[in-house]
């Protein structure tokens, strides 16, 4: 009995007194982190001194700080003003955190250009710096509506009212947004909301239907729309014709129309975006029920309205837009 | 109102069948308070706070202890309080204080159902007292009793909790000498029906007295939230598991034994990607020296750094509250912080019940082991002497702690603390004969944490230390003269662990001490009998402010406290 005990007292003792080694970790963020000196380590750093984002390439910003710090890296177009931020909060830059696929973060969209890189901390003075040319801009996928840079497609076709100051037309200077061109609507007219129009059959590219994804969850409509500043009369109107039956035409009264209103009550350029999916059927602004299945069909659109609109009591309105597209899975990434 | 009356009625019976049966008593107690307090800023002009205050209350405890049968209890206590320069029904407050049922069930099962006072073992389900870091007597004893009573903390180191235990015993005639089990659940929290689950807390105990030499038990406790009860979809849960034992030998003059608690726990929330698991130990071969009335005991520890246990980690202080008494001074009206006498002097500053998150603490009171013996992330070795001799002329409690973590926070470099802690408490009167009391209660202790490093930031030092003085002396026949001496002080520099609401640290604060604090108090109190006194005392407490904003209290109180 007595061995036992004594052999109990030393085994229980030793069987919970048996713990794995602690000493290569700790608790929460580092001292070093928290208290230490800020440094750079190793400068600011592209992986390619020229990229070509139209093939696929990325670039890789990289750098090395002596604690972890709030950094962001700006890239802007030295031609376009384009602009890319990059922000994290790591003492380690490097391609997990700090990879560039060419997509911007203010507009316009990047361009063939060369491009100025600055890395920055907050709380910190110190900045590094670098260049970089960009080859070919980024490809978005997608079916491209229009960018505008080849001018007006025959297949579309438009309606100015006879207002004052009336300006519907493709221009081409440095203000567009992706490219070098838009298509610019502007005008006043104090009789009727409509000032003008441009619809995109999809006649116009070849075919009875866009060549659209079946699941309206997978397809994304994006534009770019520039609100001019200080107005926010415009009102844009898409319209979303469906063409059911397959007889090449479309039946308000038997087809589907699904539209989207969009205030343009601010100022520069902005990418809309929203899924087909979501996109309700409106009469008179106020939404209502679809006349022909009421679902979602995008590889049955057959036709896209672009109304500009204004409240008649003012009457004038103002905008531009470019870069009209359709993505799959996903918003544009521009 | 509604409620006042059918208690008036309901009272009425009760005393009728009390006279008539003798199965119901009244147990409770009554207290008064009356307190002229004066505050003082010093070094600094301060023309905003104001210098006095007055106050105190008047209030009775009044239970019904109720036995319908010989196996059966029950209890209901209604507090009524009102305060000071609140007659006419203005100020008064009547509440439900205490309510439970409890009996024997077919002679086998003791049960308790409603207010229950539980605990399990120090690392499951325990009441540490973590922050009142000396013993004494006189004014300090008085104002510590009536804290322990308003919060409903015992000497047994129990919780009050809401809910049910249930324990039985099983005797055998060979092999184990007898089995008991104990068992509880408790209700935390209601749910909101929104993202508040309804949150119990359960567990028990299976104590196996195997022969005199051994006894061992196996623990339990779990804080669950009960799924279904939210809309959320992360019930939070914490389980603890220990198994405990004692081996013990003994041969006449002394005794020699092993004793300790080990387990494991495991806490988080459903959708954490990985939950907190780790283990704890504490095991301790202790001697008992009859002839010389001297226990010793000598232990090694270690809690690792993932152990929670909600209901041996809850604080009773939350140090993150402001004070109730002159909470702000100086012109800039900073915020008076938490001293070490506001920890004797105000009980609402304490918490009646258990907390599932990491509680703060104060570094300056007690950094070595701020949640008590089941502290997480302390190893080390610590050792205990007792004495006290037959007729309790003189004891004597002396122990120390050499520890650190077990995982660094922020580093990999350690803190490293030491401890030690002493009360002597004489009775003169009894050691030299004298007709009157006189006891004499001396205590200290001191705190060293400390962290070394090259990187000057990651450098700890921080010291504490304390020190009480107090003793009783009969007058004359039950009247008693009070005088307490404290001294506190705390310097140096730690880095305090910020968290998140899933306590997980996210920074570090710079804690900075330079702390002095002395108080001094005096007056008589007459002992009517063993739960009647009356007291008047005066006390003054200096506080340098941390070094920046130095003020003094004074305070008259007059207590009238009685049991029954």
């Amino acid at each position: 009995m007595k061995k036992s005990l004594v052999l109990l007292i030393i085994a229980i003792p030793l069987l919970f007194s048996c713990r794995k080694k602690e000493g290569d970790k700790y608790d929460g963020p580092s001292l070093n982190d928290v208290y230490g000196s800020f440094s750079v380590i190793t400068p600011l750093s592209a992986d390619k001194d020229s990229v070509d984002f139209a093939a696929g390439q990325t670039l890789v910003f990289s750098a090395a700080l002596s604690k972890i710090a709030e950094w962001t890296i700006t890239i802007t177009g030295q031609s376009s003003g384009a602009v890319k931020r990059i922000e994290g909060t790591s003492s380690i830059i490097d391609a997990s955190v700090a990879t560039w696929i060419g997509n911007t973060s203010d507009f316009p969209m990047f361009k063939e250009e060369v491009c100025d890189v600055k890395l920055s901390f907050t709380g910190e003075t110190d900045t590094l710096t670098t260049t970089v040319k960009i080859i070919n801009p980024k490809l978005n996928p997608g079916f491209l509506v229009s960018d505008f840079e080849t001018g007006m497609n025959p297949g579309w076709s438009t309606f100015i009212q006879s207002g004052a100051d009336m300006d519907f037309q493709i221009k081409t200077d440095a203000t567009a947004a992706q490219g070098n061109s838009y298509y610019n609507m502007a005008g006043t007219v104090d009789w009727d909301w409509l000032i003008g129009y441009l619809y995109f059959p999809a006649s116009a590219y070849g075919a009875p239907q866009y060549p659209l994804a079946s699941n309206p969850d997978n397809v994304y409509f994006n534009l770019l729309i520039y609100g001019e500043p200080g107005m926010v009369n415009t009102l844009l109107l898409f319209q979303f014709q469906e063409d059911e039956d397959g007889n090449g035409g479309f039946s308000g009264s038997s087809e589907d129309m699904y539209s989207l209103e969009i205030p343009v009550n601010w100022a520069g350029w902005k990418m809309v975006s929203i899924k087909y999916s979501d996109i309700p059927c409106l009469v008179n602004g106020q939404p209502s029920a679809p006349s022909g299945n009421g679902q979602h069909n995008p590889d049955k659109l057959q036709q896209i309205n672009m109304l500009d609109l204004a409240n008649p009591i003012s009457g004038n309105a103002k905008t531009k837009v470019d870069y009209i597209i359709f993505t799959e899975n996903a918003p544009l990434n521009p | 109102m509604k409620a006042l009356i059918l208690f008036i009625i309901a009272l009425c019976s009760f005393t009728l069948f009390s006279q008539n049966a003798k199965k119901v008593q009244f147990v409770g107690g009554a207290r008064s308070i009356l307190s002229n307090a004066s505050f003082q800023t010093q070094g600094e002009e301060d023309t905003i706070t104001s210098r006095k205050s007055n106050g105190g209350y008047a209030l009775i405890d009044l239970g019904f202890k109720i036995n319908p049968n010989a196996s059966t209890e029950i209890l209901g206590m209604v507090r009524i309080k009102n305060d000071l320069g609140g007659f006419w029904g203005s100020n008064v407050a009547f509440d439900v204080r205490q309510i439970y049922v409890r009996g024997v069930a077919g002679r086998i099962f003791r049960y308790q159902i409603g207010n229950i006072d539980y605990k399990l073992t120090p690392y499951t389900f325990y009441n540490h007292n973590a922050d009142m870091i000396l013993n004494g007597t006189g004014v300090l004893k008085m104002k510590e009793d009536i804290l322990n009573y308003e919060s409903f903390y015992s000497k047994n180191n129990t919780w009050r909790q809401q809910g049910a235990a249930i324990d039985f015993g099983l005797s055998f005639p060979k092999v184990v000498r007898d089995i008991k089990f104990n068992g509880f659940i408790t209700r935390l929290n209601p749910s909101n029906l929104s993202n508040i689950f309804e949150r119990f807390f359960g567990g028990g105990n299976m104590i196996v007295n195997q022969s005199k030499y051994l006894t061992f038990g196996i623990n339990h406790a779990s804080v669950f939230d009960l799924k279904g009860t939210a809309t959320a979809l992360n019930p939070y849960k914490n389980g603890v598991s220990s198994v405990t034992y004692d081996v013990k030998f003994d041969q006449g003059n002394w005794r020699i034994g092993l004793k300790g608690e080990n387990g494991m726990s495991n806490a988080g929330y459903a959708d954490d990607t990985t939950r907190l698991e780790d283990f704890f130990a504490n095991t301790q071969l202790y001697v008992k020296l009859k002839k010389l009335n001297l226990d010793v005991a000598a232990g090694y520890m270690n809690n690792g750094a993932d152990f929670r246990s909600v209901g041996a980690q809850s604080k009773r202080i939350n140090y993150n509250q402001t004070n109730n008494f002159f909470d702000r001074y100086t012109n800039g009206q900073i915020q008076r912080g938490l001293s070490v006498y506001d920890l004797y002097n105000d009980p609402l500053l304490y918490s009646s019940s258990i907390s599932t998150g990491i509680m703060s603490y104060d570094p300056s009171v007690n950094n070595a082991l701020p949640y008590g013996t089941a502290s997480f992330n302390r190893k080390g070795i610590y050792s205990t002497l007792h004495y006290a001799d037959s007729l309790n002329k003189v004891s004597a409690n002396l122990s120390y702690y050499n520890l650190s973590e077990v995982r660094g926070q922020g580093t990999l470099s350690l803190k490293k603390f030491n401890y030690i802690k002493t009360d002597v408490k004489v009775d003169l009167g009894k050691i030299f004969n004298m007709k009157r009391d006189l006891a004499v209660e001396i205590g200290g202790s001191y705190q060293l944490t400390k962290r070394t490093s090259e990187i000057a930031f990651e450098q700890v030092s921080l010291t504490s230390g304390a020190l009480s003085i107090s003793a009783e002396f009969e007058l004359v026949d039950k009247l008693y003269l009070l005088a307490n001496v404290y001294h506190f002080e705390s310097k140096g520099n730690d880095l305090i662990p910020v968290r998140n609401t899933k306590d997980e640290i996210i920074n570090f604060s710079n804690f900075s001490a330079d702390r002095f604090e002395n108080y001094y108090a005096g007056g008589l109190k007459f002992q009517f009998n063993e739960d009647i006194y009356l007291s008047a005392f005066y006390e003054t407490n200096w506080n340098n402010g941390n070094g920046l904003n130095p003020y003094k209290l004074n305070q008259f109180m007059i207590i009238y406290n009685m049991k029954f």
